[in-house]
């Protein structure tokens, strides 16, 4: 990449002309998707993001230009394209500092194992799914392995280099009968090497999602109705994420289009809702040692018994709020302005137990797995898809149910929270926003929502 | 380094064929908020995705370091990659086919229109906005224009190129009566700078903003159900895969084995025309090569036949019929075929029911395999045949099997959306809607 001197050169000319703030971000990234179809190796594509960012400010007003070509003449081009928008004073970019320690954790790196060798360990995942039931008609195993390696430098001094290392395992089933055909998949991922397939009990998950499969099949279209919701552990997370993550991004905070704009200290949830989004939790899927604005990451608290906290915030619209940047300033790629984004978004545990809010519930919806869902930050509505449901009748699960959709406004749910287990988990997704699809972590212990409404096709005439 | 050497390099390196598929996509991109620009992003990237045949198995790899140096690299892994891989599939480049259509050149110059011109055109946007009824204020507002170059080049002597140039923008108003807040936007897509019209962008958002405000939920109930033609085009976008010859080789679609059965109601005709002239792109060639043409996917309720790439038509013996995009099956510009059934005359019928012109969550809840949708809805009432009051936090559930069997009326207001698949309004008898009655009025 970039020699440091001429980042430092190039910084100083970005500030010559009005601008207060100048950053290059420098970016060479290697990813790999390996796919297993039933017992054969069926896809090994590979690709490469490769190129540079360069981002200049005045006051709040930014501009941005990238670019694959990672030379000093073309970034110089870039710089000079840019600077013309601002009129003012020169200022002096701080000199740049050293590069601090960043831990890439990994142990396994993926480019020190053959393709060949990934292959080996997706094999037997799809023949766990195959073999697990005669109507499993399709399995599929991938591995998508990812090494990013971002250089960021800035006109306040910092310059700061970062490897990350993801590693994620992602098992299809497809079952089918007389009438219907039904998908199920799992998608585990971490901040890791080829150890992936050590420290995750991916045949277990293997097994499981050939089972979700099966259950499916037999499943009933959930009827439409308001009713209470039981969402477990996991990747259950994505409703906190939806519901009130976005919403408490800066990005959505700073220009007012929030339902929780000005509620700091305020109650905005029942008094079992802790919250945080953590950046530094080892090997998670969301983990960062550094922002790609090059601040370390941090631990935030954002909701504390129901009471906001605080507000994930990035440099320009902490600029704009007069808030403190939280680590939290992330972009898909050289091709996107960094904005405020979650790392690992999760309710904190509680004291209670699954089964005691299971036995409490005397008809209600227990969501076992979650699948996406989508927000509108302005005005605070979501919805999200079930994956795996199962009723809930006098405290006991009894049929699984198919094809529900959670909806509701991020201000209400929260305070309808009643009762929290203490068995936190995260799931992983990526997560799309204006600065792009980012690795996130959602989680949370299984959770009671006291009423929630939840639509399917069911009861059909 | 020109593509010519890399062919060669790739050749001496041991590929038996091999293909490259360029791209230089260069953009300008501005958002006004509060009479400031909010984000100036220009951008000049190059990406080569170089496909290989090595040992008979084909795999590619797709790069943006474009240095010398780098290639040997990508070469020596896309070798490594097709090692690894252990199906015997057809492993084909092609040699081209033997015309290919003609499409109008869209070569406009954006970039000789002024910076000064754009950051004003949006500005003039977001002001004629604000101050208006109910708006609150502009989310944001964007003008972004693109320019493409696509150059396709292989060793069996293929060369092809295609380019393209446009500009968009739109502005998101919120909207706000009575506590309630809705977001509205609308895309205004160009070939020409000189067909930005604002005076009507801004109405049209306006209007689309206004239509929301003071909805209620309603009581869960199995209703009649009138799409609009863009919520139904996106309906329709989520479940092309079911069409894709990689999925019916792979046991992923409902439709394999189901060629030349009836599989929705005779009314319906559902084509792929990479030519169409009110779609907005016409592509006269996929990514492989393949000459693109018109292809009836469903004709009369019948299904036809799958979309392919090289590899699955040679599985299925089918000839190619360009169906080859960033590397997976896709359509070109799908739509469902109109009727001359207009819209009044389309809802006359519906006694009570629901006009859909809202759908969220389209990539969570919808299962392209089993056909369920499930997904966050809003729109406006139906009642004596008229559309009356707007309806919002509802549920729309379905299966779109059952949905393509359920078809009433279509139609005649065909209109493409940005996803490249077009609709007109489609009426279905039944649907499942999931809502709220304490929030129902």
């Amino acid at each position: 990449m970039i020699d440091k001197l001429v980042l430092e050169r190039l910084i100083q000319e970005g500030v010559s002309e009005g601008a207060d703030f100048c950053e290059i971000f420098l970016e060479d990234t290697h990813s790999n998707v390996l796919r297993v179809t039933g017992q054969e190796v069926t896809d090994t594509s590979s690709s490469n993001v490769y190129g540079a960012g360069v981002r200049l400010i005045q006051g709040n007003d930014e501009v941005y230009g990238y670019t694959n070509h990672v030379d000093e003449a073309s970034l110089e081009q870039i710089v000079h394209n840019l600077k013309v928008s601002f009129d003012g004073p020169k200022m002096d970019a701080k000199p740049l500092g050293d590069s601090q320690p960043y831990d890439p954790q990994v142990k396994i790196p993926m480019a020190s194992k053959t393709t060949t060798e990934k292959a080996e360990k997706l094999l037997p995942l799809t023949k766990i799914m195959a073999d697990h039931d005669s109507r499993i008609v399709q399995s599929i195993a991938s591995l998508m392995d990812m090494k990013q390696v971002i250089k960021v430098a800035n006109s306040d001094g910092v310059y700061q280099e970062d490897e990350r290392h993801y590693a994620r395992v992602i098992m299809m089933a497809v079952a089918k009968d007389d009438t219907s055909m039904q998908q199920a998949y799992e998608g585990p991922g971490r901040s890791m090497g080829f150890e992936i397939f050590d420290e995750l009990d991916v045949k277990t998950l293997a097994k499981e999602t050939a089972t979700s499969a099966i259950t499916l099949l037999s499943a009933e279209d959930i009827e439409s109705q308001v009713m209470p919701v039981i969402l477990h552990n996991g990747f259950g997370g994505v409703i906190f994420h939806e519901a009130c993550g976005h919403p408490l991004e800066a990005t959505a905070i700073a220009k007012g289009l929030s339902p929780f704009v000005g509620k700091v200290g305020e109650k905005i949830g029942s008094d079992v809702v802790t919250a945080y989004d953590d950046g530094t939790v080892d090997n998670a899927w969301g983990r960062l040692s550094y922002d790609d604005e090059g601040r370390p990451t941090q631990n935030n608290l954002l909701i504390e018994n129901g009471v906001l906290k605080g507000y994930l915030v990035d440099f320009r619209r902490g600029r704009m709020m007069g808030a403190k940047p939280t680590g939290s300033g992330r972009r898909q790629s050289y091709k996107f302005s960094p904005t405020s984004r979650m790392n690992s978004t999760f309710i904190a545990p509680g004291k209670d137990k699954v089964e005691a809010i299971i036995k409490d519930t005397k008809y209600g919806l227990f969501a076992k797995k979650m699948g996406g869902g989508s927000v509108q930050p302005a005005t605070g509505e979501f919805n999200f898809a079930v994956q795996e449901g199962y009723m809930i009748e006098d405290g006991k699960l009894t049929r699984p149910v198919r094809g529900a959709t959670l909806i509701g406004h991020g201000k209400d749910i929260l305070f309808k929270i009643d009762r929290v287990a203490d068995n936190l988990e995260f799931g992983q997704g990526m997560c799309g926003s204006i600065s792009g699809s980012i690795p996130v972590d959602v989680g949370q212990p299984t959770i009671r929502v006291q009423s929630m409404t939840v639509g399917g096709a069911g009861g059909q005439k | 380094m020109s593509y010519e050497k890399w062919i060669k390099l790739g050749l001496e390196k041991g590929l038996e064929d091999l293909q490259i598929f360029a791209t230089r996509n260069r953009s300008l991109k501005l958002t006004i908020y509060q009479g400031r620009i909010d984000q100036h992003v220009e951008s000049d990237v190059e990406s080569v995705t170089l496909r290989g045949i090595y040992g008979g198995k084909i795999t590619s790899i797709k790069f943006e370091n474009t240095n010398t140096d780098a290639i040997e690299t990508m070469i020596d892994r896309l070798i490594s990659n097709a090692k690894a891989l252990t199906a015997n599939e057809p492993a084909i480049i092609f040699e081209g086919s033997e015309s290919y259509p003609e499409v109008k050149v869209e070569s406009f110059d954006f970039t000789r229109v002024p910076i000064a011109d754009k950051i004003q055109l949006a500005k003039d946007y977001e002001a004629g906005l604000l101050g208006q009824k109910f708006v609150k204020q502009v989310q944001s507002t964007t003008y972004q224009e693109t320019e493409n170059e696509t150059t396709l080049i292989n060793s069996k002597g293929l060369k092809l190129h295609r380019s393209n140039s446009f500009a968009y923008a739109y502005a998101i108003g919120v909207f706000e009566k009575d506590d309630d807040i809705k977001t509205a936007y609308d895309i205004k897509l160009v070939k020409d700078y000189s067909d930005f019209n604002l005076a009507d962008m801004i109405q049209t958002t306006l209007e689309k903003g206004w239509a929301k405000l003071g909805g209620s939920s309603i009581s869960s109930a199995q209703l009649p159900v009138v799409f609009s033609n863009e919520k139904f085009g996106e309906l329709l976008a989520t479940f092309t895969t079911i069409f894709s010859g990689e999925s019916a080789y792979r046991n992923l679609s409902p439709l394999k084995d189901k060629v030349n059965e009836a599989i929705a109601i005779e009314g319906l005709s559902i084509i792929d025309d990479p030519l169409h002239p009110d779609a907005y792109f016409q592509i006269p060639f996929d990514d492989e090569g393949v000459a693109t043409a018109p292809m009836n996917l469903v004709d009369k309720g019948v299904f036809k036949g799958f979309m392919h790439d090289l590899k699955t038509a040679s599985i299925f013996k089918e000839a190619p019929n360009g169906h080859s995009f960033s590397g997976r099956i896709s359509t070109t510009n799908m739509y469902v075929q109109p009727s001359n059934v207009g819209f009044d005359e389309l809802i006359q019928p519906i006694e009570n029911g629901i006009y859909i012109t809202e759908l969220a969550g389209l990539h969570a809840g919808v299962k392209a395999v089993s056909g369920d949708f499930s997904l966050q809805a809003g729109g406006f009432k139906i009642e004596n045949g008229n559309v009356t009051t707007p309806v919002k936090m509802i549920v729309l559930s379905g299966n779109f099997f059952k949905l393509l069997n359920g078809i009433t009326g279509i139609g005649s207001d065909l209109k493409f959306g940005l996803n490249n698949v077009g609709s007109p309004s489609v009426f279905v008898s039944s649907l499942s809607i999931g809502g709220d009655d304490s929030k129902a009025s």
